[in-house]
């Protein structure tokens, strides 16, 4: 059976824009993270990614069937945002798929939303936002900004989303927030939105994130726990490793 | 190099236990309507001086939580500061009311429950039990 990714457009897709990716992962960071974006600027629904691959999932919103993974766009943004923990088996094609689609486009970069688990989370008042980049040219635009996350491992999405792009020749950069492992995090999402809006010259409020934050943990419960299974399939803990070769 | 026989009871629990696991992926959600329970998200870490458990009772009573250990299992049992209603968060054909949270968790190491310690910072309990040498 195919892998292939259908991009379903019903609305304009601007060439040039910025495309935004949150797709759940450790803490469910870049999907609150985004969902919050999307809602605070009142982002047009505008087409859907689909695979014979996918589970057989709708997402009923308001009484209707809405498709697990949209597209949203509103002026020079854009934005996929995925409802359901991504089969492990089908990270590398959507991935792909997602860059491939941005270049067809015309996108001039992609602004992935990710977090980075550490162990004392817990302890953490105000997690901190790493970066990491497709290339080096983009470090002057991160510089004051956020840290670059010079050595580690990246599992998952945002690595091949990150791999593609350099592949390409189209900006990508991956912001990691520090966050729990299997927890949703809201208060990670928050710091990456506060990132967001210091990139793309927004003023995103996202004091509600932190206002409702145990209701969001709560709801969002039910996504972290099928993330975990898939994210334990695809070995996501490597993320914890040293690489043995520096450089 | 010698691998003890395993008895009929090994086995049948290993089966038993997969079995639970395997119902509990396709059928459970953690959400127990009858008795108004939560199955909360959680976490064991073993270290190589502790076992770290961790759990996320978001709305958590925190006069409220137990933590009983007996043998390689831990149960917390915790009440929610408000009840939770899934038809607040848009679920009208589920009348789910809940206002506790139950974990069962198996260390897989032995553990010093006397010497536990607990912390509940951010809606998340750690319960931390050093290693039996």
């Amino acid at each position: 059976m195919s892998e292939e990714m259908v991009f379903i457009e019903k609305g304009e897709i601007p060439k040039g824009s910025t495309l935004m990716v949150g797709l759940p992962d450790v803490g469910l960071v870049g999907v609150i993270a985004l969902s919050h974006i999307v809602s605070s600027l009142k982002m047009e629904e505008v087409g859907s990614i689909e695979s014979k691959m996918f589970p057989p999932i709708v997402v009923l919103h308001g009484g209707v069937p809405k498709p697990s993974i949209r597209i949203f766009a509103k002026g020079n943004l854009v934005a996929i945002l995925s409802e359901m923990a991504i089969p492990a088996g089908l990270v590398v094609p959507l991935a792909e798929g997602i860059v491939d689609w941005a270049y067809k486009k015309g996108v001039k970069m992609i602004l992935s939303m990710g977090g980075i688990a550490v162990q004392n989370r817990q302890d953490l008042d105000k997690p901190k936002v790493f970066s990491a980049i497709s290339d080096k040219s983009l470090e002057k635009y991160l510089d004051g900004i956020t840290e670059s996350l010079e050595e580690g491992y990246m599992v998952g999405a945002y690595a091949i989303i990150l791999k593609r792009c350099s592949e390409v020749g189209l900006p990508g950069i991956t912001l990691l927030a520090q966050t729990f492992f299997n927890y949703p995090d809201p208060e990670a999402a928050a710091v990456t939105i506060e990132v967001v809006n210091k990139l793309l010259n927004l003023n995103i409020d996202y004091s509600e994130l932190l206002k409702k934050g145990e209701e969001i943990r709560l709801r969002a419960r039910d996504v972290m726990r099928r993330t975990q299974e898939e994210m334990i399939r695809m070995n996501k803990a490597q993320e914890y490793d040293i690489p043995a070769i520096y450089g | 190099m010698y691998r003890r026989r395993r008895s009929i009871f090994d086995i049948l629990d290993e089966y038993f236990s997969r079995a639970e696991m395997l119902f509990e992926r396709a059928f459970g959600s953690g959400w127990d309507e009858l008795s108004s329970c939560i199955e909360p998200l959680s976490n064991i870490f073993v270290g190589a001086s502790d076992v770290i458990i961790t759990i996320d009772m978001p709305y958590v009573d925190r006069d409220s939580v137990r933590i009983e250990i007996r043998d390689d299992v831990v149960e917390v049992l915790a009440k929610t500061e408000k009840p939770i209603c899934l038809d607040e968060m848009g679920l009208r054909h589920r009348m789910g009311r809940f206002n506790s949270y139950h974990a069962v968790l198996r260390v897989p190491v032995p553990v010093d429950k006397d010497r536990m310690e607990a912390r509940l910072k951010r809606g998340i309990l750690e319960i931390r039990l050093p290693r039996l040498a």
